[in-house]
C-alpha cells in the first residue's frame, strides 16, 4: 500500500481486502478489545455504556447483538439486492420455532408442553422437542428458515417493489396464524413456551459441556456471570457473521447480487441469472434471519408467536434505513441505535426530570420539556408517567420519536447514520482543508 | 321493508336469510375497504408514494368528528362547537354528515401538511423510501391517536344507531346501507373529478411527471390535492367503520382503526396500486371473500384454524399476484434496460 | 389481564422494545427519606399516625437488596405504552396514590415506600429486562414486585423470581398462579378466572331458570391462557351443573374477523353464553350477534367488559339489557364499606381532577396486599427478599371490605378465592366525570356480591384448570 495515499489501490487483493487500511484494522481491533472488557466489568472500558444504559446493560445489549444477525441478513436482502421484505419477522420466527422444536427437552417433555405444564403443576406430557443440543439446533434454524425463504423467492421473482413488500407482510400473518393452529409446536398463543437454554452439550447427557445460563469460573480463574457468558457466546456468533456478510459482498455471488439490485434486466441481459440469485439472496438472508430468531428466542428463553409480528419487520426496515442501507457498519450502527434509543429516551428523561427543581439552563429546559402537573413546569412530556391523556408519557413519546427519526433520517441524510459517520470522516481527513 | 329494532323477537334466520345477511355484511364491508383503499390509490397515481400514514390520518379524522360531535368541542381549544346537538340528543342526519364532511375536510388539512413538510423534500428519492417515510409519519401519529381513544371509546354519535331493517326474514343494519351510499359518492366524486381541469392535470402528472410540468401543470399543487382527496375519503371510511355493528359499536376504537389500513393492504394489491375503480373491485372482492369464508366455513374452525377468515384476504392476495403480479387492474410497469 | 396484545402486533407503531431506566417516582424518596433515620413520621403533616414499629426498631430489622433505613423500593413492572396502557396506568396511579398516602401516614415501619415504575409495553424481552433490573443485589434493586402486568412476562421471569426469593403479583388471574408448586414467590389476588367463570356460569344458570327459561350455554374464548383459563371454569361449571353446551368456541375469537364465531354463535340457539375476549372483541361478537337478532343473556370474566369502552358506544342500550359483567371487587362507590371510603376520600384529595374509574381500586388494592406484607415482615424483624415472601405466607389482607379478604398459605384449595361480584350494566348510570366532581358513576351496578355459587363453595381443584 502506497504510504500517504490511503484510497490508491495498487492490487486487486488490496481492492478486495476487507479492511483497506491498516487504521481501520486497528480501530477495528480496539473496538473489539474494548467490547470484551467492557462485557467483563473492567473499569473504566465499561463506564460509557453503564451510563448510558445502567447497570444491567448487558441485558439490552444482548438482545441487540441477536437482532443485528437479522438486520445484517435482511441488509443482504434489502441493501444488496434491492427485494424489499417487511416479512422478517417471519423468517425469524422460522428460524425460532425450528430451534425449539429440535432443542426442545424430549426426554422430559419440559421444554416444549405449554407453559403451566412446564412450572411442574400437570403431568400431563406432549412431546414436541427432540431435545438435540445446540450445535444441531442453531444452524438448523437457519437451514429451515432458508428453505422457507427459498420457497418464497418465486414470488419475489414475478413480484416487485412495493408489490413484493406488502406481499411479505402477507407472510407475516400467515405465520401467526400458524402460530395460532400449532399449540403444541408454537406453546400458548400469548405466553409461547420455554426455549431451549445456551448450553452446549455433545449429546443429549446431563450436564451440559459449557453452561451459558448460570455464573461460573472459565479457564479456571476468569469469573463470570450468566450475562456476560451469554453476551459473550452472541457476540462471536455475531462476529462470525459479519465476516461472512463482508466476504460474501466481495465474492461473485455479491457482485451479482448487486448487479441484479441496480438494474435486475441489465443484470440478466449480462449473464446473471436473476432467478437463481434472487432465490440465493432469500436463502442466505432468512438464514440469517433464522439464526437470530432462534438466539433471541434461547436468550430471551419464553416467546410467543404474537413476538414474530409486523412490529418486528418494521423495526428491522428502521435498522437498515437509519443505519444506512446497503452497509455492514451502518447496519450495525443502525440496530444498536433502534434498539437502544427507547432505553437512553427514557434514562434522560428519568435524569432530567431530577433536575427541574434546580437552577440554570438544564433546570430551564427541564420545566420546559416536563411536566408533574405542578407550577413552573408545563413541557409536553408527563413525568408521572402513569395517566393516559395529554401531556403524554415518556413511553409513548418514545414511538414519536422513533417515527420522527424514521422521517428525519431520510431527509436530511438518506445515508443515515452511516452517512453521518462518512461526513465526519471526510471532514477530518481533509483537516484543516476542506477540499 | 319494515323498520324494526334490534331488540326484536329473536329470529331464526333460514338459509336464504342467512345469504341476504352474508351478502349484504359482505358488500358494506367492501365499501369500507375501498373507501380506505381509494385513499391510498388516490396518492399513489398522484405522487407514486404508498402511503402507510393513510390509516393514522383517516383515525384522527374521525377522532376529530367524534370530539366535534359527541363532545361537543373542539381539540385543545376551549370553544365549543355551536353546530352540535344538545347534550342528550343525537344529531339529525344531515347535520351528522356535516360534521363528517368537517371531518374530512380535517383529515385532509393533515394530510396536506404531513406532505408538504416530510414528503415534498423527497421527491425524486426512490419510491421504497418514500414509503418507509410513510410508515415513519405512521408510527409518530399513531400514539396521538391511541391517546385519544385512551380509556374510553369515543362515541361518533351516529343517528341510526343500531336500527336495523328486515327485509324477508333478513336483519340489514341501516349502517350498511350508509357505508354503500358513502362509497357510492366517494367514488362518484372522484370519478367525476378526473374530468375536470384539475382531474386531468391530476391524471395527466401520474402519467408522466416531467410533461406534466413542462406543460405549465403545477405538480406540488397536485400533489397537496391528491393527499387531501386521499386523506378525507380514507377518513370517511375510518367513520363509516365505526358504526354499529361494525366492530367498534358507533365510535373511534384503538383496538380496531389503528388497524384498518393494514386489513386494507390486501385490496390495494389485489386491485393494483394505481386503479380507482381496482380499489373499489378489489374491496368487494376481498370483503366477499373474507365475509362468505366466515359465514359458510365456519363448521371447518377445527381444521383451519381460530380466526381463519382473516388471513383468507392475504391468501386470495397471494394467489392473484402469482398471476397477476401487478393486481387485477393495476398498470403492469414498463421494464427497460 | 391479557386483551389485546395481538392488535397491538399488527399496528405498526413502534419499536418492540419500549423503554427501561430508571423513571421510578424518585420524588417519594425525595420528599420525606433524609429525615426519617430518628424522626419516624414527624415531618409530615395529615394526620401523622405512625406505625407501631417505632423508628428504633427499624434499625433491628434484617434487611438485604431494596430497603435502606429510610426506603423501600418495590417494584412495577407495568405496561405503560403497551396494549393495556390504558387500563394499567390508572392501577398504577392508584397505586402510587396509595403509597403517598401511606407515606404520609408514617410509612412502613418508619421508611417511604418508593414505587419504582418501569414500562414494559407488554413485550416479554424487555418484562425480563425490566426484571433484571428490579434483582440487581444492590440498592438500586427492589424489595418486591408488586404490580407484574400479564401472564406471558410473569411467565417468563416466575423461575427467576422463585430463584431470586422476589416476591411478585401478576396483574393477572390465572388459575396458575395460586398454585404453591409455583412457588410463594408468585402470589395472586382475587378470584381466578376459572372459578370466576363457575360463578358466573352457576348465576347465569339460575336467572335463566328463574325467568322460565332452560339454560343452554355457549362458550366463547379467544386463544391463550387466560381464554383457555376462563372457559374452562365454564365447562367445569356446565358439566358439574348439567348444562348442555350448544356452542363450544374456545380459542375461537382470533384475528380480525370473527364472522365465523357470530354465524356458529346464532345458529346455536344459546340462552346463556360465557365470553372470556376483550372488549374489542366483546362489542364485535356482542353487536354481531345481537344485530342479527340473537337474544340470550351474556356474562364473561371481568376483562371481557370494559365499561368506558363498550357504554360509550351504540350498543350500551344493548349491553344494558342482555349483558351481565362479572368482577373482582365493588365497583368505584359500589359499597359503604371503610375501604371504599377511605378510597374515595383519599383519591380525591389526590388524583381528584383525574376520571373516576373502578381500575384505581384494583392498584389500591395491590398496595393494601404490598402493604400488609412489608408490615408483618418488619413485624417479623426480617425485610430481607426472602422474610417478604416467608411473610406472605403468614398475612391474610384485610381489604376493609373493597372486595374479600385474601391469604397465601396452604394448598391450593386453601388460596383459592371464591368470592366474585356480579354487576348489573345500567348505561344510564354510566357518566365518567372528574373524581372531585363527586357525581358520575361506571355504570356498574352490584347485583350481587360477594357472590359464591353453592357449585364453587364445596368445589375441590385438583390444581389448576388448564
Amino acid at each position: 500500500m502506497a504510504v500517504g495515499r490511503p484510497l490508491l489501490r495498487t492490487s486487486y487483493d488490496e481492492d478486495a481486502s476487507i479492511f483497506p487500511s491498516t487504521f481501520q484494522k486497528s480501530m477495528v481491533g480496539f473496538a473489539l478489545f474494548w467490547m470484551l472488557l467492557a462485557c467483563l466489568g473492567v473499569s473504566p472500558f465499561d463506564a460509557p455504556f453503564t451510563a448510558l444504559l445502567g447497570a444491567t446493560w448487558l441485558n439490552p445489549m444482548t438482545k441487540t447483538l441477536a437482532f443485528a444477525i437479522v438486520a445484517l441478513g435482511l441488509n443482504i436482502l434489502v441493501g444488496m439486492t434491492g427485494q424489499v421484505s417487511l416479512g422478517h419477522a417471519f423468517f425469524m420466527g422460522t428460524g425460532a420455532y425450528a430451534a425449539v422444536v429440535l432443542g426442545g427437552d424430549g426426554d422430559t417433555a419440559k421444554a416444549c408442553v405449554p407453559f403451566h405444564e412446564q412450572l411442574g403443576i400437570l403431568d400431563r406430557t406432549q412431546d414436541c422437542g427432540l431435545g438435540l443440543p445446540i450445535w444441531i439446533w442453531l444452524p438448523m434454524a437457519g437451514v429451515v428458515a432458508s428453505l422457507i425463504g427459498i420457497l418464497v423467492a418465486p414470488a419475489a421473482v414475478k413480484v416487485r417493489g412495493l408489490y413484493l413488500a406488502i406481499v411479505t407482510v402477507g407472510l407475516v400473518f400467515i405465520g401467526l396464524h400458524l402460530g395460532r393452529m400449532l399449540p403444541e409446536y408454537a406453546g400458548d398463543f400469548e405466553s409461547g413456551r420455554r426455549w431451549p437454554k445456551l448450553e452446549f452439550r455433545f449429546w443429549k447427557e446431563e450436564t451440559p459441556l459449557v453452561d451459558f445460563t448460570s455464573n461460573g469460573k472459565w479457564f479456571g480463574f476468569l469469573e463470570v456471570t450468566e450475562e456476560q457468558k451469554q453476551f459473550l457466546l452472541i457476540f462471536v456468533i455475531l462476529l462470525f457473521f459479519i465476516v461472512l456478510a463482508k466476504n460474501l459482498a466481495r465474492s461473485r455471488t455479491g457482485r451479482a447480487l448487486q448487479a441484479i439490485r441496480d438494474r435486475d434486466v441489465a443484470a440478466e441481459v449480462m449473464g446473471v441469472p436473476e432467478f437463481q440469485y434472487k432465490r440465493t439472496a432469500f436463502a442466505i438472508s432468512s438464514f440469517y434471519a433464522g439464526i437470530g430468531g432462534a438466539l433471541f428466542a434461547s436468550y430471551t428463553g419464553r416467546v410467543s408467536p404474537i413476538d414474530f409480528g409486523l412490529l418486528l419487520s418494521v423495526d428491522f426496515i428502521a435498522i437498515l434505513l437509519i443505519g444506512g442501507a446497503g452497509t455492514i457498519a451502518g447496519t450495525l450502527m443502525g440496530t444498536a441505535f433502534v434498539e437502544l434509543l427507547p432505553d437512553l429516551v427514557e434514562r434522560f428523561t428519568g435524569w432530567l426530570s431530577g433536575k427541574t427543581v434546580s437552577n440554570g439552563p438544564i433546570g430551564w429546559f427541564a420545566n420546559i420539556l416536563l411536566t408533574d402537573g405542578t407550577a413552573g413546569n408545563f413541557g409536553p412530556i408527563s413525568t408521572s408517567a402513569t395517566a393516559p391523556g395529554w401531556p403524554m408519557s415518556t413511553f409513548q413519546w418514545n414511538f414519536v420519536i422513533f417515527g420522527l427519526l424514521i422521517v428525519i433520517f431520510l431527509i436530511f441524510e438518506p445515508l443515515g447514520l452511516y452517512g453521518i459517520w462518512l461526513k465526519f470522516k471526510s471532514y477530518w481527513k481533509g483537516w484543516p482543508f476542506s477540499y | 321493508m319494515i323498520a324494526v329494532s334490534l331488540l326484536g323477537s329473536p329470529i331464526l334466520a333460514s338459509a336464504g336469510a342467512t345469504f341476504i345477511q352474508t351478502l349484504t355484511k359482505s358488500i358494506a364491508l367492501g365499501c369500507v375497504y375501498a373507501l380506505v383503499a381509494l385513499g391510498f390509490v388516490l396518492v399513489f397515481k398522484a405522487s407514486q408514494v404508498l402511503n402507510f400514514a393513510t390509516g393514522g390520518i383517516a383515525m384522527a379524522g374521525a377522532i376529530f368528528m367524534s370530539i366535534l360531535i359527541a363532545d361537543r368541542g373542539f381539540p385543545f381549544l376551549p370553544f365549543t362547537n355551536p353546530l352540535a346537538p344538545a347534550v342528550g340528543e343525537t344529531a339529525s342526519v344531515p347535520l351528522w354528515m356535516l360534521h363528517v364532511a368537517i371531518a374530512m375536510m380535517f383529515a385532509a388539512l393533515l394530510a396536506v401538511v404531513l406532505e408538504r413538510v416530510a414528503i415534498r423534500p423527497l421527491v425524486g428519492q426512490p419510491l421504497f423510501a418514500l414509503a418507509v417515510v410513510t410508515l415513519g409519519l405512521e408510527v409518530a401519529i399513531t400514539p396521538f391517536n391511541r391517546d385519544a381513544t385512551a380509556v374510553s371509546s369515543r362515541s361518533l354519535g351516529v343517528p341510526w344507531k343500531t336500527n336495523s331493517w328486515e327485509v324477508a326474514g333478513a336483519i340489514i343494519p341501516k349502517s350498511y346501507l350508509a357505508a354503500a351510499v358513502a362509497a357510492a359518492i366517494g367514488f362518484a366524486a372522484i370519478l367525476l373529478f378526473y374530468r375536470s381541469r384539475l382531474g386531468v392535470a391530476m391524471r395527466a402528472v401520474a402519467f408522466d411527471q416531467e410533461a406534466a410540468m413542462a406543460q405549465g401543470i403545477n405538480v406540488g399543487r397536485v400533489f397537496s390535492i391528491s393527499w387531501a382527496l386521499g386523506a378525507s375519503v380514507a377518513a370517511l371510511g375510518a367513520i363509516m367503520f365505526g358504526m354499529a355493528p361494525f366492530p367498534p359499536g358507533g365510535a373511534v376504537s384503538q383496538e380496531v382503526h389503528t388497524i384498518l389500513a393494514f386489513r386494507v393492504l390486501p385490496v390495494i394489491i389485489l386491485g393494483g396500486l394505481d386503479s380507482v375503480m381496482g380499489a373499489l373491485y378489489g374491496g368487494l372482492i376481498i370483503a366477499s371473500f373474507e365475509v362468505f369464508a366466515g359465514e359458510y366455513l365456519s363448521g371447518y374452525s377445527n381444521i383451519l384454524g381460530p380466526g381463519y377468515s382473516t388471513i383468507v384476504p392475504y391468501v386470495v392476495m397471494l394467489i392473484v399476484l402469482l398471476v397477476k403480479p401487478y393486481g387485477l387492474f393495476g398498470t403492469a410497469e414498463i421494464r427497460r434496460v | 389481564m391479557k386483551l389485546k396484545r395481538l392488535l397491538a402486533l399488527l399496528m405498526a407503531f413502534g419499536l418492540s422494545a419500549a423503554a427501561c431506566g430508571g423513571s421510578g417516582s424518585d420524588e417519594a424518596a425525595s420528599d420525606g427519606g433524609s429525615e426519617e433515620t430518628d424522626a419516624g413520621g414527624d415531618e409530615t403533616t395529615t394526620s401523622a399516625a405512625p406505625t407501631e414499629e417505632a423508628p428504633e426498631a427499624a434499625a433491628e430489622i434484617l434487611t438485604d437488596f431494596g430497603v435502606t433505613d429510610t426506603t423501600i423500593r418495590v417494584g412495577l413492572n407495568a405496561d405503560l405504552s403497551g396494549p393495556f396502557a390504558a387500563l394499567v396506568s390508572e392501577i398504577v396511579d392508584a397505586q402510587t396514590a396509595y403509597w403517598e398516602f401511606v407515606n404520609d401516614n408514617g410509612g412502613i415501619a418508619g421508611r417511604m415506600v418508593e414505587p419504582v415504575i418501569i414500562d414494559s409495553g407488554y413485550d416479554t424481552a424487555k418484562g425480563i429486562e425490566n426484571y433484571e433490573i428490579m434483582a440487581q443485589e444492590s440498592d438500586e434493586g427492589v424489595i418486591m414486585i408488586s404490580e407484574n402486568t400479564g401472564s406471558p412476562i410473569t411467565a417468563a421471569i416466575a423461575e427467576d423470581a422463585a430463584d431470586d426469593n422476589m416476591l411478585l403479583i401478576p396483574l393477572s388471574w390465572a388459575s396458575l398462579w395460586p398454585d404453591p408448586d409455583i412457588g410463594a414467590a408468585v402470589i395472586e389476588k382475587q378470584i381466578t378466572y376459572c372459578a370466576e367463570s363457575m360463578n358466573g356460569v352457576a348465576w347465569l344458570k339460575e336467572k335463566v331458570e328463574s325467568e322460565g327459561g332452560e339454560a343452554k350455554l355457549a362458550i366463547i374464548s379467544r386463544p391463550g391462557e387466560y381464554g383457555e383459563d376462563g372457559a374452562a371454569g365454564a365447562e367445569i361449571a356446565a358439566e358439574e351443573l348439567g348444562i348442555e353446551v350448544v356452542y363450544d368456541g374456545v380459542g375461537a375469537v382470533a384475528g380480525d374477523d370473527r364472522t365465523a364465531v357470530i354465524s356458529e354463535l346464532v345458529g346455536s340457539g344459546a340462552t346463556i353464553v360465557w365470553t372470556v375476549v376483550t372488549p374489542g372483541e366483546l362489542a364485535d361478537i356482542f353487536g354481531g350477534a345481537v344485530s342479527q337478532g340473537f337474544e340470550a343473556v351474556w356474562s364473561g370474566n371481568g376483562p371481557s367488559f370494559s365499561y368506558p369502552v363498550l357504554l360509550a358506544t351504540d350498543l350500551a342500550p344493548d349491553f344494558d339489557k342482555y349483558y351481565w359483567q362479572s368482577g373482582y371487587a365493588a365497583p368505584w362507590k359500589g359499597n359503604d364499606s371503610e375501604g371504599m371510603n377511605e378510597l374515595v376520600t383519599e383519591m380525591t384529595a389526590r388524583r381528584g381532577e383525574k376520571n373516576l374509574s373502578d381500575q384505581y381500586i384494583t392498584g389500591w388494592m395491590e398496595g393494601m396486599i404490598v402493604k400488609t406484607i412489608l408490615e408483618q415482615a418488619a413485624a417479623n424483624g426480617d425485610m430481607t427478599r426472602a422474610g417478604v415472601v416467608a411473610a406472605s405466607q403468614e398475612v391474610t389482607v384485610d381489604f376493609k371490605g373493597l372486595s374479600p379478604n385474601q391469604s397465601w398459605g396452604g394448598d391450593y384449595n386453601d388460596i383459592i378465592v371464591r368470592e366474585s361480584y356480579i354487576y348489573d350494566v345500567d348505561a344510564t348510570a354510566f357518566d365518567l366525570q372528574p373524581i372531585n366532581a363527586g357525581t358520575g358513576g361506571t355504570g356498574l351496578i352490584v347485583e350481587e356480591g360477594p357472590y359464591t355459587s353453592d357449585l364453587l363453595s364445596t368445589y375441590q381443584f385438583d390444581g389448576p384448570c388448564i
